[in-house]
């Protein structure tokens, strides 16, 4: 019994084993509170530190000219399209033909069936370059980018592609630029629902005078957000009086479609 | 029956084909325009004045560069480069070689030009602004300007035709080359208030009391000057508020008051004045009428409350500096006093010098936050949101909006000395106006 002659197993293993114990719970505590103490830096970017300040550009009442964005190709706008995929064509029943139906008392009412809808397919296929009805456009032009600010010949360009009645925007190209950039500048884009961050084309009509007052200001289109709607007519209402008419021009005021195109 | 259905119809027809003619604005002119994603500012070329006659100052030269620095500092116009300019320069319409300014590489969409003679009744200027994309149009600005054979009138000339470009750019909006700018200078050994033109040039002394004048304002019809002077008052000299005439070139009688006063502030429409005062012990915000009658007190708090400003697009609301929290920070209230607000802002320090931008939307105003000295700061009101104008080691403080709204003049610390500035109202741009001695409180007319 070569063992039993050296150690006394059951007293001294449990001497070990709690020694041991003690000891890793200690550990274990030292472990913690060290980590405990090493967390209670000051943290980056806490409270104290820089003050959210926005840039210059970023406050649009200012009226100076906003920067000029570059907007990229778009295959398709949300104009309606050249081609409508028509509804299939129901056939048509004569009215008159149709016999009124007896009242009938003693019927009971018929009981409700539920069925699987059917899926209905459309037997001819669309041509090659369909586009959907509404979702198409003009044809975009063949250019990797265009810029919507206008300046010498694409002004006179635009307004007179716009369209126009009679010669003015041809012959004054240079006043409606002038218009232009007035509007624009007076639009003053805080007063606009901050969630809002596009809205449909809303178009404004209204008359100027000789003198460049600026009358008759309507919303023919809104933009389905009263508050753009707002800006936009205060956006003309103050940006009265404009240039007075071109002296060369004949008439006693001129009717204005301006169109507001909100992105942010 | 049905015959009579067809009459009916017919009878119609023909009224609807009536009715677009009965209207005369049927046969009105129309075009249509818009915005949207921001708008390019007009490209301008302005080439050298052309001179029809012998000068023996450099009058062509000054206007020219007047003009020129009129334009590029409108912040609404791109002015072309000269070294893209065609080499012959045009002095009248004839000789204006429209498809070599319209081409690469002036691509201009507008040219500004004219020529200068001299004779023995002084100097006339002919400007012309044409467009040249639309050659066979008449130019759309043809005038001439006429004035002494000074310095100064070639100056003035060059202010007004640059005005007149900006109002026809800038679609009838008013220019400012022709404001004025009113300080506050000791170059002279005094404080005395000073005027000068907007772009620094002119300068000249107002007010001769040989004691201290300061924080002077512009009435709404510039043809008076408001300003915190030092005259005795009941056999003690102490701070008052005076009047100065830019018309007859002095002093209008205006009532004094015990103890400190300072720091005066039209109403828009130049009725009534609002200013601090400590007739009564603490210093607070009374308004007067401009004739000097009705005296009202408006701010009931304790501890200092003073520059105030008026709403000047609709006159209802104003801000002014008030202590009563502790420091010195910016409140705003119902032109009546009531209705008290703190304008809150996202840091600690003094806020003061609140100036309203004319379109009543923007507050300037000078900020002193833990982390750096006054700078200058912009706010819209609705939105509270905030915008950093200037940032740099010195003192930037006391901003002043001009009428257009566009341009922001300012006290500096930059150079070392304490000189006027201006900046466009996004910050860029600046520029030095005074160089002499110390120069502070600056405040640009309203027209």
């Amino acid at each position: 019994m070569a063992y039993a002659a050296t150690i006394r197993p059951d007293e001294r293993l449990k001497r070990f084993v709690v020694t041991s114990m003690v000891l890793h719970a200690l550990l274990a505590l030292g472990v913690g509170v060290s980590t405990y103490f090493s967390q209670s830096g000051e943290n980056w970017g806490g409270p104290g530190g820089a003050v959210t300040v926005g840039l210059a550009g970023s406050v649009p009442a200012i009226p100076l000219p906003q920067p000029e964005v570059v907007s990229p190709n778009r295959v398709v706008d949300e104009s309606k399209g050249l081609f409508k995929t028509e509804p299939k064509p129901q056939p048509k029943t004569d009215l008159d033909a149709t016999p009124i139906k007896k009242f009938e008392k003693e019927k009971p009412p018929k009981k409700y069936v539920t069925r699987p809808s059917k899926t209905l397919e459309n037997p001819t296929p669309p041509p090659p370059n369909a586009v959907p009805y509404g979702g198409g456009g003009a044809p975009t032009v063949p250019v990797s980018s265009f810029t919507m600010g206008t300046t010498g010949a694409t002004a006179a360009g635009l307004a007179v592609g716009g369209a126009s009645g009679g010669d003015f925007a041809s012959r004054f190209a240079s006043y409606v630029t002038a218009v232009q950039q007035r509007i624009s500048r007076e639009w003053l884009q805080s007063s606009v629902d901050p969630n809002l961050t596009w809205a449909p084309r809303l178009t404004v009509t209204f008359d100027i005078l000789r003198d460049g007052t600026v009358t008759n200001v309507q919303l023919i289109q809104s933009s389905n957000n009263r508050s753009l709607d707002t800006s936009a007519i205060r956006a003309v209402q103050s940006a009265s009086p404009l240039l007075p008419l071109p002296s060369a021009y004949s008439g006693s005021r001129v009717s204005v479609e301006f169109y507001f195109d909100y992105r942010r | 029956m049905r015959r009579q259905y067809a009459i009916l119809a017919a009878l119609i027809a023909v009224l609807t084909a009536s009715l677009p003619a009965a209207r005369p604005s049927a046969a009105q002119d129309w075009f249509k325009t818009g915005t949207g994603l921001g708008i390019a500012k007009a490209r301008l070329a302005v080439p050298d004045t052309a001179a029809r006659s012998s000068f023996t100052q450099p009058f062509p030269k000054t206007f020219h560069d007047v003009l020129w620095a009129d334009l590029e500092y409108s912040g609404i116009l791109d002015l072309v480069s000269p070294s893209f300019y065609p080499l012959q320069s045009p002095g009248q319409p004839s000789e204006l070689n429209a498809t070599a300014w319209a081409a690469a590489p002036a691509n201009a969409y507008m040219v500004a030009y004219g020529n200068i003679t001299m004779d023995g009744s002084g100097i006339a200027f002919s400007g012309y602004l044409s467009d040249v994309h639309n050659p066979q149009a008449p130019p759309v600005i043809q005038k001439i300007y006429r004035g002494a054979a000074a310095d100064n009138d070639a100056r003035r000339m060059a202010h007004q035709f640059a005005d007149d470009i900006i109002a026809y750019l800038g679609g009838g909006q008013t220019g400012i080359a022709q404001t004025q700018i009113t300080y506050v200078s000791e170059r002279g050994g005094n404080k005395e208030v000073w005027m000068m033109d907007y772009d620094g040039a002119n300068q000249h002394e107002l007010t001769h009391l040989k004691s201290i004048s300061l924080t002077p304002r512009w009435s709404p019809d510039a043809t008076r000057i408001a300003f915190t002077c030092y005259v005795s008052y009941r056999g003690v000299t102490s701070a008052q508020i005076c009047i100065y005439s830019t018309v007859s070139n002095r002093l209008i009688a205006f009532p004094r008051f015990r103890g400190t006063n300072s720091s005066p502030a039209w109403s828009p429409d130049g009725s009534q004045i609002a200013f601090m005062s400590s007739q009564n012990g603490d210093p607070e915000i009374y308004v007067i009428g401009s004739d000097g009658a009705r005296l009202h007190r408006i701010t009931f708090a304790a501890g200092v409350n003073t520059s105030p400003v008026w709403n000047p697009r609709t006159g209802r609301q104003m801000v002014f500096v008030s202590d009563r929290g502790g420091i010195p920070v910016l409140y705003l209230s119902d032109s009546d006093g009531s209705n008290v607000q703190k304008l809150d802002l996202p840091d600690m320090g003094y806020v003061v010098d609140p100036a309203w931008s004319p379109n009543g939307q923007l507050l300037a105003f000078s900020w002193r936050r833990p982390s750096g000295n006054y700078d200058i700061y912009v706010m819209d009101i609705v939105s509270r949101q905030l915008v950093e104008l200037t940032k740099d080691e010195a003192r930037n403080e006391r901003p002043s909006w001009a009428p257009d709204g566009r341009h922001i003049v300012f006290e500096s610390t930059r150079t070392g000395t304490r000189q006027i500035w201006s900046m466009l109202a996004d910050g860029s741009q600046p520029r030095q106006l005074t160089f002499q001695g110390q120069n502070e409180s600056p405040n640009w007319s309203p027209k």
